[in-house]
């Protein structure tokens, strides 16, 4: 059957949602059809376990959202750096997130094709390309797979900070955040790696 | 540090969240360790008005999720390409929707881009401090394809052009390797194109689907 009861049970649940809200709040979606200014930027993995808004019992107009496999951030991506630019510098956003979790997919791979030398030849399909980063900070740090998820929010930290957006709000005095968490599935439960820049921790 | 309340406001939203679901259905988080089974991919604007999961009430698990600027699926992006190998190659999810949504801000821009208007009467209210795209961004190349379908399809209104926006992704998701080769491998597969309306907080199926036997004619 092409009609799962699976997406017939989306738009059912969709339209009891709206109807709840609605009578919670009667303005609300009046309200949001005309802007958003989220505060946040959200760079996740698309894992189905780590719905932004969910697990952080955030509204509809609270945060952006970038989600891909293992929540990478590559400076030569332009979906990534289009996201960026837009919530930076068209909306406004003054906190960006990367998340990393805990029993993610992607970093496993990762981990598990790091344990054998680097192929001859570069990875052919997408999924490969896109992991290789990822495969080589597991092989040249030699890491543990939950150090992996943690070096893995870091680095991506890193690219944030050295990309052109971010230098260029920091140099209109912009008061922009970047910050690493992790979420840890088994709990439920978000943490901050504590490796946050902001304006005044970046080099005139 | 001086950060704003915000980033405390979130991590103590989320410690009672994941406080109610433990108490709710216990050893909810230890089964979701154990790995994922969803049966949906959902490509999806970035947009804070339409996160996948609270619209449709959705718990983690359900709903495995790419988001980006205008829901797109270009055909050399490695991101989205990634996405659709893992989700269909690895999880063997069945059902792809594509899902656009109104006042779509990536579909403005490409539409003002093709009537060589200021995009500013978009934009009338909050948050949007740069009313251009940026000439040789990444965001301009990123909205190429939609300025594209803008320029051809002249007569099209914003909400229109955001319409055929879907359709245009939701062509571009079955002609991606990935999807090809598991109908070739007849493999369990469809993919469709929905619309959220973000007035009313209605999902609308658009009546846009294809799967192992070609176009769907009816979806419900």
């Amino acid at each position: 059957m092409f009609y799962d009861h699976v997406l017939a049970s989306l738009l059912a649940n969709n339209k009891q949602w709206a109807a709840d809200v609605h009578k919670a709040e009667p303005g609300f979606f009046e309200q949001c059809a005309k802007g958003q200014a989220p505060k946040v930027l959200w760079i996740g993995c698309a894992d189905s376990r780590v719905p932004e808004s969910v697990v952080t019992a955030s509204r509809p107009g609270d945060i952006f959202v970038h989600r891909n496999i293992a929540n990478q951030f590559h400076l030569d991506d332009d979906s990534a750096l289009a996201v960026l630019t837009y919530a930076v510098e068209h909306v406004g956003v003054t906190h960006v997130i990367i998340v990393g979790h805990s029993q993610c997919g992607g970093a496993a791979a990762c981990h598990a094709a790091a344990q054998s030398p680097a192929p001859a030849s570069a990875p052919d399909a997408p999924l490969g390309r896109w992991l290789e980063p990822l495969t080589n900070l597991a092989r040249d740090g030699n890491l543990g797979l939950e150090e992996l998820v943690e070096e893995n929010v870091r680095v991506q930290v890193r690219h944030i900070v050295e990309s052109a957006v971010m230098r260029g709000a920091w140099e209109k005095g912009r008061d922009v955040w970047v910050h690493g968490w992790v979420y840890e599935i088994e709990k439920g439960m978000l943490r901050d790696l504590d490796v946050s820049v902001g304006r005044e921790d970046v080099a005139a | 540090m001086l950060h704003d309340h915000i980033i405390a406001q979130l991590l103590a939203q989320n410690k009672e969240w994941a406080q109610v679901v433990e108490n709710t259905d216990p050893g909810f988080f230890e089964r979701s360790a154990q790995g994922q089974e969803p049966k949906v991919l959902w490509i999806g604007c970035s947009d804070s008005r339409v996160p996948e999961s609270v619209i449709t009430a959705s718990m983690p698990g359900v709903i495995f999720t790419h988001r980006n600027i205008a829901n797109q699926c270009h055909h050399a992006d490695d991101n989205i390409n990634s996405v659709l190998e893992y989700a269909v190659g690895t999880l063997k999810i069945p059902h792809i929707v594509v899902v656009g949504h109104s006042k779509c801000g990536g579909v403005a821009h490409a539409w003002a881009t093709a009537h060589d208007e200021h995009p500013h009467r978009f934009f009338a209210n909050w948050g949007d401090l740069i009313p251009f795209v940026k000439a040789g961004s990444a965001l301009e190349r990123w909205l190429a394809p939609l300025t594209a379908i803008a320029r051809a399809q002249p007569d099209l209104s914003v909400e229109e052009l955001g319409i055929a926006n879907v359709r245009a992704q939701v062509l571009g998701v079955i002609k991606s390797k990935v999807v090809k080769k598991a109908w070739e491998e007849d493999q369990e597969l469809w993919i469709h194109g929905w619309e959220y309306d973000l007035a009313t907080g209605h999902l609308r199926d658009l009546g846009i689907a294809f799967g192992p036997e070609g176009e769907v004619a009816e979806t419900v």
